[in-house]
């Protein structure tokens, strides 16, 4: 019943895959912005001409039902597509102007500068200590060890979950609660000093309590971080975000204020999505 | 309300409680056969191993043990036509034999006649003579003194003591005649003959005679072939392991490596043995019959196995640890030293294990190569030719003297022992590098 109303939508509603709202930002509040992105898994195309800003300290939420292709666009803002070798990105993406997928450009440092907190929980299976002193001393950024004991607490404490871990910090990551460990990758990844974090779908494998925390965190991150979080919860889209973009089968279909997309959106298609009607 | 007006749902609840209690008396038989065929198995398997290592044992402990006769020898300058001890060619030339021929004439003054004499001469073992060289070149002082030494026993008096030579049997029929016996019982009954620990066994090389021959050079020599075979075949392994893994792009060349590969683990190790003799000793000209050879040969064989087993341990360390380091910026060299290797490591020495032991075991590329000489001396270096474990298990197994059958169960206890002692190596390894998780 719910497949057939969608492809009806698409049929009788022409231009339907035209991005509306307002996906552009003013330049100098913009930290990424992307121009005509395409995402193909070998000859499969994943994203359709996305063009979308990120603007400095603001949270975006990334919605759209499982498929839509959300996650993978996260992904390529950092590069973490990559890894996957049929992956393959056309069009501009730009870090504070710069294209990140220029040849010049090093992937090591540019995922120094946007961190990325995933799905599922995954500390190294070392000591809470080295989880979060393991990127600093890749990159070289502390030489000396009460520099980095001072690093370390302060990004425990940014992820407020220093309290909880300050007595056995030598104990091994994998012993915490999964709500634990998600912190724990959040204090790892900032631990660096990143401008932007991704985060993919940070709570979905989180309790409600746990989850909770997280959002808490992540209002507080805004304040000098810019965050992009890709979410299956609309409420949590709702909670934490500034600005909300609605995905659907690979292409952006709308951007706005979350106010204004959950209250009034102004496509068909995020209407019936944000309603229930499908996703 | 008759059967026809229910639905097949309706209609199967009211069979379904005697129908699953038919199909549950089935379900439980057939997990009893089930369970009754594993331990059966098992029995079985087990049965033919203790048949094995019983076999191996009962014939092959009594090499652990050598006859002693103690002899009382007088050093005698003039009967060894001997003035300087200092004198090399004197030394040479002496006539060692006459101590031991003299002592056991001196215990035995009522034995005469040539035959008998010989007899008697043949009670202590041809090695004896070395022993009383050793000790007189080490103490010169000793020359022209008595003392009671004591001496290897001939192989013979070893298995008449050791209860193989069944006296009842008709005397034409043994090596050991009746004469003999009695002379070894008067010597067992004063206390002149005993048991002891062989020692000679794990010091000596191979020999022709059963009493001198040891497992030393083939020890010696199965380190060698090892210590070339890890030292090679572990870093090789481990980095292709870890290159195919993940650097090399998955497209049709790396397929065709990895196809190539599994072949190699399935080739027959002969087909090792002939292409190490055509590369390394008909091109390279390497030394024949060397450890290195050996160790090189067995490398080439053991390195599917590690590459394999690697390969898969890197398999299985979960994805999210390298997107976690990938994610904080390390490079994939540092991802993969920092966290992929060190979660994998566990099993990739456990493969490098299983393939040394499999290499410590193998005889024929060894053959092929001509680590099969007959090789007396205890190699020093892996250029030295030699011989190892497996190979001179097969040696003494053709040998026709009945010493030789014990020494082959020996030999094979030593080798068990070794591979017993690699497989708790590796059981260790991984428990320590575990605890690291």
């Amino acid at each position: 019943m719910v497949k057939n109303k969608m492809s009806s939508i698409e049929q009788t509603f022409e231009g339907w895959k035209s991005t509306v709202g307002e996906p552009l930002l003013a330049q100098q509040d913009t930290r990424i912005s992307t121009r005509n992105v395409d995402v193909f898994y070998a000859d499969k195309q994943a994203i359709f001409g996305v063009d979308l800003d990120i603007g400095k300290n603001e949270v975006l939420a990334m919605i759209g039902p499982s498929g839509c292709g959300k996650s993978t666009f996260l992904r390529t803002l950092n590069r973490m597509n990559d890894t996957i070798d049929t992956c393959k990105v056309q069009g501009d993406i730009l870090l504070d102007g710069e294209n990140i997928y220029n040849k010049g450009m090093d992937v090591v440092s540019l995922r120094a500068r946007v961190g990325i907190v995933f799905q599922k929980p995954n500390p190294f299976p070392k000591s809470i200590y080295d989880n979060v002193a393991y990127g600093p001393r890749i990159h070289g950024l502390v030489s000396r060890r009460a520099e980095m004991d001072e690093l370390v607490e302060t990004a425990l404490r940014k992820a407020s979950i220093w309290d909880e871990v300050k007595d056995r910090l030598d104990q091994p990551a994998t012993g915490l609660s999964g709500g634990q460990q998600q912190r724990l990758c959040i204090a790892r990844t900032i631990a660096v000093s990143p401008e932007v974090i991704l985060m993919d779908e940070p709570c979905s494998a989180l309790d409600p309590i746990a989850t909770a925390r997280i959002e808490e965190l992540i209002d507080e991150l805004s304040n000098n971080y810019t965050i992009a979080i890709v979410t299956h919860s609309m409420q949590q889209a709702a909670r934490v975000s500034q600005r909300t973009a609605y995905f659907h089968l690979g292409r952006l279909i709308e951007v706005g204020t979350t106010d204004k997309i959950f209250t009034a959106p102004d496509h068909r298609l995020t209407e019936d999505y944000i309603t229930g009607r499908f996703g | 309300m008759t059967d026809q007006t229910l639905n097949a749902i309706e209609r199967l609840a009211l069979v379904k409680q005697e129908r699953m209690a038919a199909q549950l008396s089935k379900r439980y038989g057939k997990e009893k056969r089930f369970r009754f065929f594993g331990m059966a198995s098992i029995v079985i398997g087990l049965t033919f191993l203790a048949v094995l290592l019983g076999t191996i044992f009962t014939a092959g402990f009594s090499t652990f043990f050598s006859s002693e006769i103690k002899l009382t020898i007088h050093y005698d300058a003039a009967l060894l036509g001997l003035s300087d001890l200092n004198d090399e060619d004197q030394v040479r030339l002496a006539d060692w034999s006459q101590l031991v021929k003299k002592a056991l004439k001196t215990r035995f003054p009522e034995v005469s006649g040539r035959k008998q004499s010989r007899q008697l001469n043949g009670l202590a073992s041809s090695i004896a003579i070395y022993t009383l060289k050793d000790r007189l070149l080490a103490n010169p002082a000793l020359l022209g003194t008595t003392e009671d030494v004591w001496l290897m026993a001939d192989d013979e008096v070893d298995a008449y003591m050791k209860g193989q030579v069944d006296p009842s049997v008709p005397e034409i029929e043994r090596r050991f005649n009746d004469f003999q016996i009695g002379l070894v019982d008067q010597l067992v009954a004063s206390g002149e003959m005993k048991q002891s620990f062989n020692t000679t066994f794990f010091t000596n090389g191979d020999s022709r005679e059963p009493e001198q021959a040891g497992i030393r050079g083939a020890m010696i020599g199965s380190f060698f072939t090892l210590l070339v075979t890890l030292s090679l075949s572990f870093p090789i392994g481990i980095s292709a392991a870890i290159y195919l893994e993940e650097f090399a792009p998955k497209n049709r060349y790396t397929e065709i490596i990895e196809v190539n590969i599994n072949n190699l683990a399935a080739v027959p190790s002969i087909v090792f043995g002939l292409l190490g003799l055509a590369v390394f000793i008909n091109l390279f000209h390497l030394p024949r019959s060397a450890p290195l050879v050996g160790g090189l040969v067995l490398t080439l064989m053991t390195l599917p196995t590690i590459i394999i087993s690697s390969r898969s341990s890197i398999k299985a360390v979960p994805p999210s640890i390298r997107e976690a380091a990938l994610g904080l910026g390390a490079s994939k060299m540092q991802t993969v030293l920092h966290h992929v290797l060190p979660l994998a490591m566990p099993g990739m020495l456990t493969g490098t294990i299983i393939g040394m032991a499999q290499a410590l075991g193998e005889t024929a590329p060894l053959l092929m190569i001509g680590m099969i000489a007959f090789i007396a001396d205890v190699p020093g270096t892996p250029l030295d030719p030699s011989t190892v474990l497996p190979v001179q298990v097969y040696l003494w197994s053709d040998l026709p003297e009945r010493a030789f059958v014990a020494k082959t169960s020996g030999a094979i206890m030593v080798l068990l022992g070794f591979l017993a002692i690699m497989n708790l190596i590796a059981v260790f390894l991984r428990k320590k590098f575990e605890q690291r998780w």
